[in-house]
């Protein structure tokens, strides 16, 4: 859950970046992961990525951790992608599996791609705090606002989503807990006493998070806050009362 | 119900599709399995309506892929266009189909978005995200078999929590002049 509450303190150029622009950044940088298909391509790629971590300065090891959990996931991909994504030409055969240099190459793309995209997250995450993150949204989607788009209302749900994660994966865990005190560890279960411990357990995470969304809801109307209407946020309105 | 509570439940039901993922990827391939990003965007859309359940549709994975990596960037837009499908059927069947029966609108709304999502996700897999390598054997294996123990968790749970929340007074009744 680094990526959420994960900010790291620094002093760097991308710190002091408008969240807007980063933001803007961060959907030129994964454009140019996506184009990027010849080796010398994702290698300047890779070195554009590397760059941006070094001026960034939250650590290698910071940048890297959320890449390192998915790092059984990349390996089946390479994996996955090096027997079976053809039979020409191959190295090793093992039934219907054939070890190729075309899969091996075709896996090896989609695994340094993968990376990319997810250490540039991280990047966004570590230098972004929530509250910018969700100003830098609202300065983006201004302009859509001209053409009638919900900019405030979809500032506020990146906002409400965002500061609501790590609340909800406490309580989630404590929910958790509670059930493997009562019930033994949910993994160890036959798949349907799995199906019914994922019951009992998604309820009250729902009924729980739904009564926050409730009282949150309510404690923003009362004090007055109301969306702008979509020809008035067209006109550029602003928010009538900050929340 | 107000638009801000509208926003606000799919906020909530958004970051619920970062929450659970995060303690089902616990077990191995169990995301694949248990679908469980599926469920808070279907509840977005029955309680709160289909603008709402696009929203989480749209949000959660976005927002996931974004955050914690999950789902991996080649899986993210096929994905993101299922989720944004279900949330959008389900609250529009939820508000259209009106049987008298709170339990029978809610099961036709859910298994009618579960179909639409998943017609959608293997139509989009097959002409935009991987033209000529989907077939129709790959999308009934990825949408129905391998994902059964999901589809039947989806069907066991996601009612029975919409009915909860409305008895809990946290969203209004479907016919509230039954409960009057």
């Amino acid at each position: 859950m680094r990526g959420v509450s994960g900010y790291v303190w620094a002093d760097s150029p991308l710190h002091r970046m408008g969240a807007g622009a980063k933001l803007a950044g961060l959907v030129a940088c994964v454009a140019l992961v996506v184009l990027a298909s010849s080796p010398l391509e994702l290698l300047l790629v890779c070195a554009l990525v590397a760059a941006l971590v070094a001026l960034s300065r939250v650590g290698w090891r910071s940048a890297a951790r959320s890449a390192w959990g998915l790092r059984w996931f990349l390996l089946a991909v390479l994996v996955m992608n090096a027997f079976f994504f053809g039979a020409e030409d191959p190295v090793i055969s093992v039934g219907p599996a054939h070890l190729t240099v075309a899969g091996a190459a075709q896996g090896v793309r989609v695994v340094v791609r993968t990376l990319l995209v997810v250490v540039l997250g991280t990047l966004l995450t570590a230098t972004t705090r929530p509250q910018e993150l969700i100003d830098g949204v609202r300065a983006l989607l201004r302009p859509l606002a001209r053409v009638g788009f919900p900019a405030e209302a979809a500032a506020l749900a990146v906002g409400v989503t965002v500061q609501f994660v790590p609340t909800l994966l406490r309580e989630s865990r404590q929910l958790m807990r509670a059930q493997t005190i009562r019930c033994g560890t949910v993994v160890s279960h036959a798949i349907m006493r799995r199906a019914v411990s994922y019951m009992r357990l998604l309820v009250p995470i729902f009924v729980s998070a739904i009564r926050r969304a409730d009282e949150l809801s309510v404690a923003m109307e009362a004090r007055g806050y109301r969306l702008p209407p979509s020809r008035r946020a067209a006109d550029g309105g602003e928010r009538e009362m900050h929340a | 119900m107000s638009q801000v509570k509208r926003i606000v439940i799919a906020a909530v039901c958004a970051a619920l599709c970062i929450v659970l993922p995060m303690a089902f990827h616990s077990i191995p391939n169990a995301g694949a399995t248990w679908l469980p990003m599926h469920i808070p965007v279907m509840i977005s859309g029955l309680v709160a309506g289909p603008v709402a359940g696009a929203v989480t549709g749209l949000l959660g994975p976005v927002l996931s892929g974004l955050l914690t990596g999950m789902p991996a960037a080649p899986m993210l837009p096929p994905m993101t266009c299922e989720l944004f499908t279900y949330g959008l059927v389900s609250g529009l069947l939820s508000r259209f189909v009106r049987t008298g029966s709170v339990t029978r609108d809610l099961y036709v709304a859910l298994i009618g978005a579960m179909l639409a999502g998943r017609v959608v996700n293997g139509v989009l897999r097959a002409l935009i995200f991987s033209p000529g390598a989907y077939s129709l054997e790959a999308w009934v294996a990825a949408s129905f078999v391998t994902s059964l123990v999901g589809i039947v968790l989806q069907l066991a749970v996601v009612v029975p929590i919409v009915v909860s929340l409305e008895r809990a007074g946290l969203v209004p009744p479907r016919y509230p002049e039954k409960d009057a």
